[in-house]
């Protein structure tokens, strides 16, 4: 267990902890705030956001457990780079509604989704520097990196989107 | 927090990906009550399987494993309060 990796790890989860419930407490505050957000955001490309995310995760658990690591790397930056697409083209749609609306949930929202998308992206891009020429270590570690982005997200769609 | 054996890796994703649909149907489905219910069971039951079944975290540190389980529940929870609550 590598500390310095957990410390960062623990740093993102409350970073995001703490906007989620200022999300969370902003949309209890103003349901019809909410209804309108919900209006404008695409769901079931959420959905394929969501799947393309896990089958990523997927990929970097099999680089971890040892098989194949660089193929196994590569896929799971390939799918990662597929979610910021998918999220992209949900936002190009999203926009123009989102600008329309008042209040501090459709920052929050961007603020929330678009840090989540920065950290897809690097995390991505980390996978293949380590896939480059994979090293046990650093395989588990940019896997255990890429398995909290994918948490993160699994906690951002029943705060966000679901609701 | 041990585990007999490890959940193999295509399990997870299957069950994760079904979560993932029963979760969007709930959305459409269910009335505010239940869907509350659902989704924050569902959303804690995906995020388990990737603590559980991707990092398999439970081998290296059953406290880190049970923390991240406890901090996903808990924004699970407070979500599906909100949409009981709230509709």
């Amino acid at each position: 267990m590598e500390l310095l990796l957990w410390i960062l790890i623990w740093s993102e989860l409350a970073v995001f902890g703490a906007l989620l419930g200022a999300f969370l407490l902003l949309s209890a505050l103003d349901p019809p705030a909410l209804t309108v957000l919900h209006r404008a955001l695409d769901l079931p490309l959420a959905g394929i956001a969501t799947a393309t995310l896990l089958g990523s995760g997927f990929f970097a658990a099999r680089a971890a457990s040892g098989a194949a690591p660089r193929r196994n790397l590569v896929a799971a930056a390939l799918g990662g780079f597929g979610f910021c697409a998918l999220k992209l083209a949900a936002f190009g749609h999203e926009l123009p509604a989102l600008a329309a609306m008042d209040g501090r949930l459709p920052e929050l929202h961007l603020l929330i989704t678009g840090f989540h998308l920065a950290h897809v992206l690097f995390v991505a891009l980390l996978l293949l520097a380590v896939a480059w020429r994979p090293a046990p270590r650093q395989v588990a570690t940019v896997a255990t990196v890429w398995h909290l982005v994918d948490l993160v997200w699994l906690l951002i769609l029943p705060v966000i989107y679901l609701g | 927090m041990q585990l007999r054996r490890d959940i193999p890796l295509a399990a997870t994703l299957c069950a994760l990906l079904l979560a993932t649909g029963a979760s969007l149907l709930a959305v459409a489905w269910l009335p505010a009550g239940p869907r509350g219910f659902a989704v924050a069971a569902l959303s804690l039951v995906k995020a388990g399987l990737v603590i559980l079944g991707f990092m398999r975290l439970h081998r290296e540190s059953a406290a880190l494993a049970g923390g991240l389980i406890g901090y996903a529940a808990l924004l699970c929870a407070l979500a599906g309060l909100r949409i009981a609550l709230a509709g």
